[in-house]
């Protein structure tokens, strides 16, 4: 994978608005697009069918925008940082805007496990009184139910500061938990034990910070 | 001009459903202009991944667009999981760029792309609030307008509609918008602007000023529609977009978020095809052929792919390969495209040796399948469909493709064909095992397992201004029995049979040959819960049968019955510009298995398009593997590139080789 002759360019984008409503493959499409318009020397891979070489990060749920999610772009040309976002935002929609572009080592940790730790805020229909969380969250997993232990994945507290939520969680080697399923039964356990009134929902729900 | 947002209503509805970005708008490309003092909507019937990259709604709203005071947006039928969700709180159908309601726009445009999205057209209106029959919408409703393929036999929709347009729409829609614009201005009412749209608008006809006779009435009058005023035109024939040729090929176009079909940049190369197969409509619905320049087309892909970022650009026609530059266009685009991981495909295989030529040019490393359109089974019926392709021609095509490295072959086949027999479904197998045969024989032998052949039945269905016109469609249980024989004769485990469900043919068969009283059906049909008949999982086969119990009438008889060519029928006011003559001709032709060679190589075959419309057929070149015999052709232009204001003109070293082909 790490190509001494390629150099290797990460972007920092937002994803918000009703385009937080993307898909992880309808966004990794979208950004290989701008790319394209953007004119940046792309590299492209070997083999039968030819493609731009592009990695994501973590991908988000349907429905949960980012402020600062990021790709890693190989490109064959270095090209000055500040003149490839300029292209960059040329090409891109609003709502996928690049923010930052910066060269990463060749050799840096793949951009889908270089950051685990996703920091999430969450903007609620109502302020609940407090929040119930949830010890166990039982998903669905290729077509087996599964009890995941909360603390096993969530960083630190969950902070409620009136209709605002803010939260951390880790994402394991093993799996992780998803963070639209975390609140969905978040506020499940709230309504259920009598601190929010029923038809309590997100209005925005965004991730914005990633570290490793 | 709309107003109403929707947005905020429709928003708390797409965590509940699938592919939310189906409805989000915002895509790179789309041209917001809700500004402009009149408001029109274009509308394709079935889903955003359907509709979105359908070539009809990209090149009509560019041209509303660019028309000054007027603004072009794009509506879909949203899929029936958001359509359910919609109706239960009361969202209406909303336009994309504005999220508007439907109804709020001044005219409302629906394209009726093929006969299975007729009670589509119901849905998309009732979900509108639109009232569904014309003579039901009052004075500030929008002028609902239609057209598209199916607009070439318009009765089974004409309730639905205050006007349908007939043929290209480049010029013909801005032109209907701008006099309903200038009429509303005017405070005209809704039946004075229909007047004036069928006397002034060529193309344009209104269905509610017609009075529509009885089948014996029909044929003693030549007509089955009476104008119920003189200054409203008896027959009404198509409009053609004459300047088509000279035309920039690069045509702006909205780049989707969700993956939908045909999700590539499409450069349109040449409009047309006379080929003269006799079940197709478009090779009538098209004449007569013109050409898009090299540099053109170059240029077109150079720009979009730039402007859109796709990774892949599709050179779309009817017959691609059959453009007189096309080696020349498909090296340039090639080496425009070079070392970017842009892929480059020809839609339509011309089934010769030159064709897979062709399709090696673009292919790359990667040869996936190709596909063939022998149609019929046997030489006979192959020159009774006036399909001009020998077994030769389609052996040699397989002997190229294998050879240059391919290892899979679709063969597309019509069943139920006019004058098909036992013998003709037996040669389909036959034809195809051949086929394997010499696949196999030309790989090499450690490869030979990996061929595979497979055949594709689609049912014959007789199409509105074709020369089948008068040819009844085989009944779903001989479809059955005659798939059940060539399955039968198949004896080879490498070729696979598929065949289209009859009962669907049917539908479709009904909905192409139907007069006024098949609208009827389609709203009984619609009413029963028929809706999406195009998707095999939501096709509603007891809807249609029982709507034709409850209302009396005998679908069999309209997609079935044969007819002899003095027989009027139903779309007779009507016409592509080919005239009914030369479609008469050709059915007689059929009968004696006479074939009609394509005008665009050889003589003029005197279909009428030309001189109706006062165009001409307009070529770069020559094209690959014309006869002397063309010379005769008094309707064929050679333009040559230099004409169309080029600059630089390919030197003629391509070209020359071509020819020697």
């Amino acid at each position: 994978m790490a190509d001494p002759r390629l150099f290797r360019l990460r972007v920092t984008f937002r994803e918000t608005g009703r385009l937080a409503m993307l898909s992880h493959l309808e966004l990794a499409r979208a950004l290989e697009r701008a790319v394209r318009r953007a004119g940046l020397p792309y590299a492209v891979s070997q083999g039968f069918s030819p493609h731009m070489r592009i990695a994501f990060g973590a991908a988000l749920p349907v429905g949960v925008g980012g402020t600062s999610e990021f790709f890693d772009l190989f490109l064959t040309d270095y090209v000055p940082p500040a003149k490839a976002l300029a292209a960059l935002q040329a090409a891109s929609p609003a709502d996928l805007m690049p923010t930052e572009a910066c060269y990463v080592e060749p050799k840096a940790a793949a951009a889908s496990v270089a950051c685990p730790v996703s920091t999430y805020e969450v903007q609620l229909s109502a302020a609940p009184a407090a929040l119930i969380v949830p010890e166990t969250i039982t998903v669905v997993r290729k077509k087996k139910e599964k009890a995941l232990a909360v603390a096993d994945f969530l960083v630190g507290p969950v902070e409620l500061d009136g209709d605002a939520v803010r939260f951390t969680l880790e994402a394991k080697p093993t799996g992780s938990l998803r963070a639209d399923a975390f609140v969905r039964e978040l506020l499940a356990a709230t309504v259920a034990e009598g601190y929010a009134a029923e038809g309590l929902r997100p209005v925005s729900f965004l991730r914005v910070a990633q570290r490793g | 001009m709309p107003s109403t947002n929707l947005w905020p209503r429709v928003e708390p509805l797409l965590a509940r459903v699938e592919r939310p970005a189906r409805y989000l708008n915002h895509e790179w490309g789309c041209v917001v202009k809700d500004d402009a003092p009149f408001q029109f909507c274009m509308i394709y019937p079935d889903t955003y991944e359907l509709g979105q990259a359908n070539q009809a709604v990209r090149i009509l709203v560019n041209a509303v667009n660019a028309t000054e005071g007027m603004g072009a947006e794009r509506a879909f039928l949203p899929a029936v999981d958001m359509a359910d969700l919609m109706r239960d709180a009361g969202v209406p159908l909303f336009s994309l760029e504005s999220c508007a309601p439907v109804a709020e726009f001044d005219a409302v445009g629906i394209t009726l792309p093929h006969e299975l999205a007729a009670t589509n057209i119901l849905e998309t209106l009732d979900l509108a609030g639109i009232p569904l029959r014309s003579d039901e919408r009052a004075e500030d409703d929008p002028i609902v307008l239609a057209g598209g393929p199916c607009a070439y036999n318009p009765e089974p929709y004409a309730p639905f509609f205050d006007v349908i347009l007939v043929g290209e729409g480049e010029e013909q829609l801005p032109e209907a918008l701008s006099l309903i614009r200038r009429l509303r201005s005017e405070a005209a009412p809704r039946d004075a602007i229909l007047r004036a749209l069928a006397r002034e608008v060529g193309g344009a006809y209104v269905p509610s000023l017609y009075r529509w006779r009885d089948e014996a009435e029909a044929q003693a009058a030549g007509s089955w529609v009476e104008p119920l005023f003189d200054d409203v035109p008896p027959v009404v024939d198509k409009r053609v977009f004459e300047g088509f040729a000279a035309s920039d090929a690069h045509e702006p176009m909205v780049v989707p978020y969700t993956e939908v079909v045909h999700d590539r940049l499409n450069i349109e190369v040449l409009r047309g095809c006379a080929r003269g197969c006799r079940f197709c409509q478009a090779g009538m619905m098209y004449r007569p052929v013109r050409e898009h320049s090299a540099d053109n087309i170059v240029n077109a892909v150079v720009r979009g792919l730039a402007e859109t970022g796709y990774d892949e650009v599709s050179l779309t026609s009817l017959s691609s390969t059959d453009h007189s530059q096309i080696a020349e266009i498909l090296t340039r685009v090639n080496d425009a495209c070079a070392g970017r991981g842009v892929r480059v495909s020809v839609p339509s295989q011309r089934l010769d040796v030159f064709g897979v030529e062709m399709a090696e040019l673009v292919a790359g490393q990667k040869k996936g399948g190709l596909t063939f359109a022998p149609e019929a089974g046997t030489q006979r019926l192959r020159d009774v469909i006036n399909k001009n392709v020998t077994e030769d021609d389609l052996f040699s095509a397989i002997d190229a493709a294998f050879a240059a490295g391919w290892r899979r072959c679709k063969l597309y086949f019509m069943v139920g064909l006019p004058t098909e027999t036992d013998e003709d479904i037996k040669g389909i197998a036959s034809l195809a095992q051949r086929a394997y045969d010499r696949a196999k024989a030309a790989v090499p032998p450690e490869q030979r397992g990996s061929v595979r052949m497979s055949v594709s039945c689609a049912v014959f269905v007789p199409k509105a201004q074709t020369p089948f016109q008068w040819d009844g469609q085989i009944s779903p249980e001989e479809t059955l029995r005659r798939v059940g024989l060539l399955k039968r004769s198949v004896k080879y485990k490498a070729v696979d049979v598929h065949y289209h469900d009859p009962a669907t043919s049917f539908v479709e068969a009904v909905m192409s040959r139907g007069g006024r009283e098949a609208a009827a059906w389609v709203e009984k049909a619609w009413r029963r819960g028929a809706r999406f008949d195009a998707w095999t999982e939501h096709f509603n086969e007891e809807a249609w049968t029982g709507a034709a119990e409850a209302l009396g009438i005998d679908p069999a008889r309209i997609a079935q019955a044969d007819f002899p060519t003095d027989y009027v029928l139903p779309w007779a006011h009507i016409t592509a510009a080919v005239s009914p003559k030369f479609l008469a001709r050709e059915r007689a032709r059929a009968q004696e298995g006479v074939t009609t060679p394509d005008c665009t190589f050889e003589n003029c075959s005197a279909c009428g398009a030309c001189p109706t419309l006062g165009a001409d057929i307009e070529l770069m070149e020559e094209r690959v593997g014309k006869t002397g015999a063309g010379a005769a052709n008094p309707y064929r232009r050679v333009i040559g590139s230099a004409a169309m204001g080029d600059a630089d003109h390919v030197d003629g070293g391509s070209a020359d080789e071509m020819e020697g082909n």
